[in-house]
């Protein structure tokens, strides 16, 4: 609200992730490749293996046009990216941590002078300097990696720093080392999965099944220690934000599940190109790479999911709203702006006035300031679908949206502004998507009503309050959920025919008894 | 609506050093960056123009790859040297450039586009050297006009950070990011004084080549100098009609201030003005006179004066654009002294190693016994 919003019409969140998801995959070769170089170099040179020397030097050309061009564009890309699409929060990140990026900032320029004299020096350079330039660069690119790791783990876990503002609290957070852990291994793994490439391509099988016997060398221990680091990444992340992973939430629950899939079928590829490695195809080393990729994104989408919906852990909300009211903040928390009005607190609106007649426009405009960073009206994360799906007249919009922060773990900040917004926001989104009440109130069977009004906070389980808490008796049951905000305040005022309450009811039920959850007395609710 | 209201506000976490330190870092480390681009961007327009216009074809092909090899160094060092002073801008004026940024966000989000295009191209380039062919020209050409684009997008964003007056009309007739500020008057005339500037400074990157080869290739090293100087000469006279159409479109205020209204800012302009003047008559008489010493070292002396007359400049013509908005005293400052020191002596120690990395490289005329070829790309073989 303090900035204007960019209007990516498939989303802008999506951007975000294309340009860092393609950095991430780069930025670690970066890190592992030049190990890997330095290393494989001195392995040569001791061994006096001019052929695997020759391989080297191509596969240096080869890691430099991929890690110096693409990786440090798409590096400063991620950087001009979140400042387009969050730019308070980039704003934040650069006050809070200045002196963090500017230090990793002389790593970098170290970096890239010394791959490329690396590159350079192949032919002009002594072998004792050439390596020396070669750890040289290994060394400040690892170091780059130690810095910018405190800050993205920052934004996870900022632990004490929103109590005492200080620099080393926020940048050596609970998540710092076993994440550092967990990135260098990648680093080693894609370390040897890139070398893979340059191998397949060798013509001599001799020298290409050494190479690809080294490579496994790499890959195979790095993605080995990843489910040990992971867990121990896991447990330093709190308890109620990694809920989200496990079931809470379908999308970060999804990617976990790819992540842990798809690295144990990276695993099993790494471990066959030792079947004959001399005659390992490109093919088969791209699908390694593909394979490993998919892992490490699904991973890296699974940090970020688990994140919301915040954008710096309890500080800074994805949709740029301070999550308290802190001195400075311009009003732009969520309560400020509840209090005063998005119309009021905005800076980039055209409509200050909300009128009978401008109220899906003036909800738009709402949409754009608290909602377009992450979600589109039909494209990524777009909410017509989840409106079709749920069948939501614009009432039901209305009253879900009072409870936004409550849906799916807590995945979303609350709607930020008066009622009256709360309204024309609703009006906007069912103009998206026009649902009348008639066919919002015409599902009849339990499953379905419950997935439409219930699962977005709701869960099948015996801890959940309403599997836990309903009494079995239908009658009484219908009753009580007649009035949802007595039985529990800050439930949405969903009003359900009779039928659909019995429905419910009887759904909940049987689901009770399927899976064995204890059922609640008639002293429950 | 009132444009004042449309400024974000400050961010609430402080300033975490004092203000004079961030400006001096943003002005140095901006300096860095624009010599470098002027490297790479001059010398990339040379190395066409030598191709293009040499009386013998020989000549320009050498000339063309010999400065084409340098290309995927300098552009990496533009990018890398731009990192700190786009850092130290967020930190001062992020009000204003995020602002810019989004109502541009398109073309600004497409530069990383065209710089990965330019680059791949100055690389395709740099490996085909000696290759005398229409396409490696034309790559080259295209890098070259990406590049040039890079910078007009840039001098729009720049521009239109300054003038919050034009963001209301601009942002709500276009939220999807699709805007240039291609009204703003002083637009071409600034873009041309940075492009012209970088023709000038690729002159001196031919010069210091001459220099390099000075002993070892006379005759080469010698229409090294006459070429590179005399793009210097020509591209300096240029600035002397680019600089005051510049002058003369800032709006009066802000033109005064270059004229009289500040003694500061008045006493750079002389400053610059003599610095070019003085660099061009110690250059026409190095080209007279085949002397490399000043034109290798007089000149570009010269010419480090006036680069940094010219950032104090733009600096102070930013400040004053931004005189109605921008409020540098309401900075909370609080300093990070648990973490600046470490910031400072590793800023000393990793220039200390850079100049230790090239040293033990051979350029500086240290310890690798072809120091002069030192910069070549390693498949290079032209000679």
């Amino acid at each position: 609200m303090n900035y204007p919003v960019w209007d990516v019409s498939f989303g802008a969140g999506l951007l975000i992730a294309l340009v860092a998801i393609l950095h991430v995959f780069v930025s670690h070769f970066a890190v592992g490749g030049g190990l890997f170089l330095v290393v494989t170099e001195r392995k040569a040179r001791r061994a006096n293996d001019t052929a695997l020397l020759g391989w080297l030097k191509k596969h240096s050309k080869f890691f430099v046009l991929v890690t110096v061009v693409f990786g440090a564009i798409s590096g400063v890309g991620i950087w001009f990216t979140i400042g387009l699409i969050s730019p308070a929060a980039t704003s934040d990140l650069i006050h809070i941590f200045l002196w963090g990026w500017a230090i990793e900032w002389v790593f970098f320029f170290l970096e890239i002078t010394a791959a490329l004299l690396y590159l350079y020096g192949w032919e002009k350079l002594d072998p004792k300097t050439h390596q020396w330039f070669g750890w040289l660069y290994f060394i400040n690119a690892y170091l780059s990696l130690v810095v910018i790791n405190g800050i993205i783990t920052f934004m996870l876990t900022s632990g004490s720093w929103v109590r005492n503002h200080e620099f080393w609290r926020g940048f050596f957070n609970a998540t710092y080392f076993p994440s550092l852990a967990f990135r260098t291994a990648i680093a080693l793994a894609l370390a040897g999965i890139y070398a893979l490439i340059t191998a397949s391509v060798e013509k001599d099988a001799a020298l290409k099944a050494r190479i690809v016997r080294w490579s496994a060398c790499w890959a195979v221990p790095g993605l080995a220690v990843l489910p040990a680091l992971g867990y121990w990444y896991i447990r330093r992340i709190p308890h109620d934000l990694w809920a989200s992973a496990r079931g809470s939430m379908p999308t970060a629950t999804t990617y976990a599940g790819y992540a842990v899939i798809l690295l144990g079928v990276a695993m099993v590829l790494a471990l066959l190109t030792l079947v004959k490695p001399g005659r390992m195809h490109l093919s088969f080393s791209l699908l390694v790479l593909v394979v490993a990729l998919s892992a490490m994104g699904s991973f890296e989408f699974v940090r970020e999911s688990v994140r919301k919906p915040f954008v710096i852990s309890n500080y800074l909300y994805a949709n740029s709203l301070y999550s308290t009211a802190i001195p400075g903040d311009g009003g732009f928390s969520v309560d400020e702006v509840s209090a005063a009005g998005v119309l009021t607190s905005a800076k980039w609106i055209r409509n200050r006035d909300l009128t009978a007649s401008n109220q899906a426009e003036v909800g738009h405009e709402i949409f754009r300031v608290e909602c377009a960073s992450c979600h589109t009206a039909n494209a990524y994360r777009g909410l017509k679908h989840y409106l079709v799906l749920r069948q939501w007249d614009q009432a039901k919009v209305e009253a879900m949206v009072g409870g936004l922060e409550f849906m799916h773990n807590g995945v979303m900040p609350a709607f930020a502004g008066t009622d009256a917004e709360r309204g024309a926001l609703a009006a906007y989104l069912s103009s998206i998507q026009p649902i009348s009440a008639q066919a919002a109130s015409a599902a009849s069977d339990g499953g379905t009503i419950f997935a439409q009004n219930c699962s977005m906070c709701h869960q099948v389980a015996a801890s959940d309050p309403l599997f836990k808490n309903l009494i079995s008796d239908p009658a009484s049951a219908s009753n009580a959920l007649q009035d949802l905000t007595s039985l529990f305040p800050l439930m949405p005022d969903l009003k359900l025919t009779d039928r659909q309450r019995l429905e419910l009811v009887e759904w909940i039920n049987t689901q009770r008894s399927a899976k064995g959850f204890n059922q609640a007395t008639q002293g429950g609710k | 609506m009132l444009q004042s209201n449309l400024i974000p506000v400050l961010d609430p976490n402080p300033l975490p050093a004092p203000y004079w330190l961030l400006k001096l870092l943003l002005i140095v480390t901006f300096t860095l960056h624009i010599v470098a681009m002027n490297f790479m961007l001059g010398g990339a327009v040379l190395a066409l123009t030598a191709k293009w216009s040499a009386k013998h074809r020989e000549h320009g092909k050498r000339v063309f790859f010999d400065v084409a090899k340098k290309l995927p160094s300098l552009l990496p060092a533009t990018i890398t040297l731009g990192i700190a002073p786009l850092l130290f801008l967020q930190v001062l004026y992020g009000q204003f450039f995020y602002t810019s940024s989004i109502i541009m966000a398109w073309p600004w989000f497409l530069v990383l586009v065209l710089l990965t295009v330019a680059y791949y191209g100055f690389y395709f380039v740099s490996f085909r050297s000696g290759r005398d062919s229409r396409k490696v020209a034309c790559v080259m050409l295209v890098s070259t006009l990406l590049v040039v684009l890079v910078g007009f997008v840039f001098s729009n964003n720049i521009t239109l950070s300054q003038t919050p007056a034009r963001w209301a009309a601009k942002y709500f007739a276009h939220p999807s990011g699709w805007n240039l500020n291609l009204t703003e008057p002083t637009l071409i005339p600034r873009f041309l004084h940075f492009f012209v500037a970088a023709v000038a400074v690729g002159g001196l990157l031919l010069v210091f080549m001459a220099l390099a080869a000075w002993k070892r290739d006379n005759a080469y090293a010698r229409q090294l100098l006459n070429f590179g100087g005399k793009a210097f000469l020509f591209s300096t006279m240029a600035q002397f009609v680019v600089g005051p159409l510049f002058l003369f479109t800032l709006p009066r205020d802000l033109r005064m201030m270059f004229m009289g209204d500040n003694p500061l800012a008045t006493t750079l302009l002389l400053v610059g003005i003599a610095g070019g003047v003085a660099a061009l008559v110690v250059m026409s008489s190095a080209l007279r006179n085949g002397n490399i010493r000043a034109a290798a070292f007089t000149v570009p002396g010269l010419v480090a004066v006036v680069i940094a007359s010219m950032a104090v400049m733009r600096d102070l013509l930013r400040d004053a654009y931004l005189k109605p908005y921008f409020h540098p005293e309401q900075f909370p400052v609080k300093t990070q002294w648990q973490v600046l020191p470490l910031f400072l002596a590793l800023f000393v120690g990793g220039v200390a190693l850079w100049l230790v990395m090239i040293w033990r490289y051979g350029l500086l005329g240290g310890r690798s016994t072809i120091a002069a070829e030192a910069s070549n790309m390693e498949d290079g073989g032209t000679r």
